[in-house]
């Protein structure tokens, strides 16, 4: 089901490596400027859906099997909700910024690393970013695959 | 001042992407040298980002070297087969 020419097919992979880069950078810099986990996401997504619009899906360089899918989009989720939890427990509301100092156990060590040194003190923030990121790349690069596996599904059917 | 944690987020996130690429033998063919040109139009990308998002480290953008590093080597370390 390839449908992309030659040169579709040699400038779309390193455009996909860079809107995939692009994207990342998008997830960690979410607390501080515009953009977060679900634009960075996205963008990661849009560079798979690229990959398997140019490629088709059976040739696509990104193949993103079901179980690999299954695994992000539950870690994301999951991490997620315990980060609510953590703030639930700790400071009595539903993901509560909690900061990276949580029960006052963290070592200063590990809450420097953690830190963020930037004025808005960020705290989970971040994180959070980095799951909702994983969970939306993963979904969205699912719903692409879906499609594309349909209509491939239905030409062979033709 | 160098942030190291969201250099390290960034190439973890970009080793399981990275993990997935797998090239296989159609019209095209990557070599070793496409990908040498990926990371130099990628290092140009980053220069011109600045210092995004961090402000206070280096004048490029650490997470996007970092992100594609991660995926240079997350392809040559788990994808393989191809």
């Amino acid at each position: 089901m390839s449908q992309g020419s030659i040169i579709l097919k040699l400038i779309s992979l390193p455009i996909s490596i860079i809107l995939i880069c692009l994207g990342i950078m998008t997830i960690l810099g979410g607390h501080i400027t515009p953009g977060g986990g679900f634009q960075g996401g996205a963008m990661i997504a849009g560079g798979i859906i690229l990959s398997v619009l140019v490629y088709g899906i059976g040739n696509s360089p990104f193949e993103l099997s079901h179980t690999y899918i299954e695994v992000l989009e539950s870690v994301g989720a999951l991490g997620f909700v315990i980060f609510g939890l953590i703030g639930l427990f700790v400071g009595g509301f539903y993901l509560y910024n909690v900061g990276t100092d949580i029960l006052n156990v963290v070592p200063q060590t590990i809450q420097s690393v953690l830190h963020y040194p930037d004025v808005t003190n960020a705290g989970i923030i971040p994180y959070l970013n980095i799951f909702v990121g994983l969970k939306v790349f993963a979904g969205l690069s699912a719903i692409a695959i879906a499609f594309a596996g349909f209509k491939k599904y239905v030409e062979e059917g033709e | 001042m160098l942030l190291i944690w969201p250099m390290i987020f960034a190439l973890i996130l970009g080793l399981i992407i990275g993990s997935q690429i797998k090239l296989k033998n159609g019209d095209t063919h990557f070599t070793l040298g496409s990908f040498i040109v990926i990371l130099i139009a990628g290092i140009i990308v980053a220069w011109q980002s600045g210092n995004y998002p961090f402000y206070t480290d280096l004048p490029v953008s650490t997470a996007f070297l970092s992100a594609l590093i991660g995926i240079f080597v997350g392809k040559l370390i788990f994808a393989r087969s191809k």
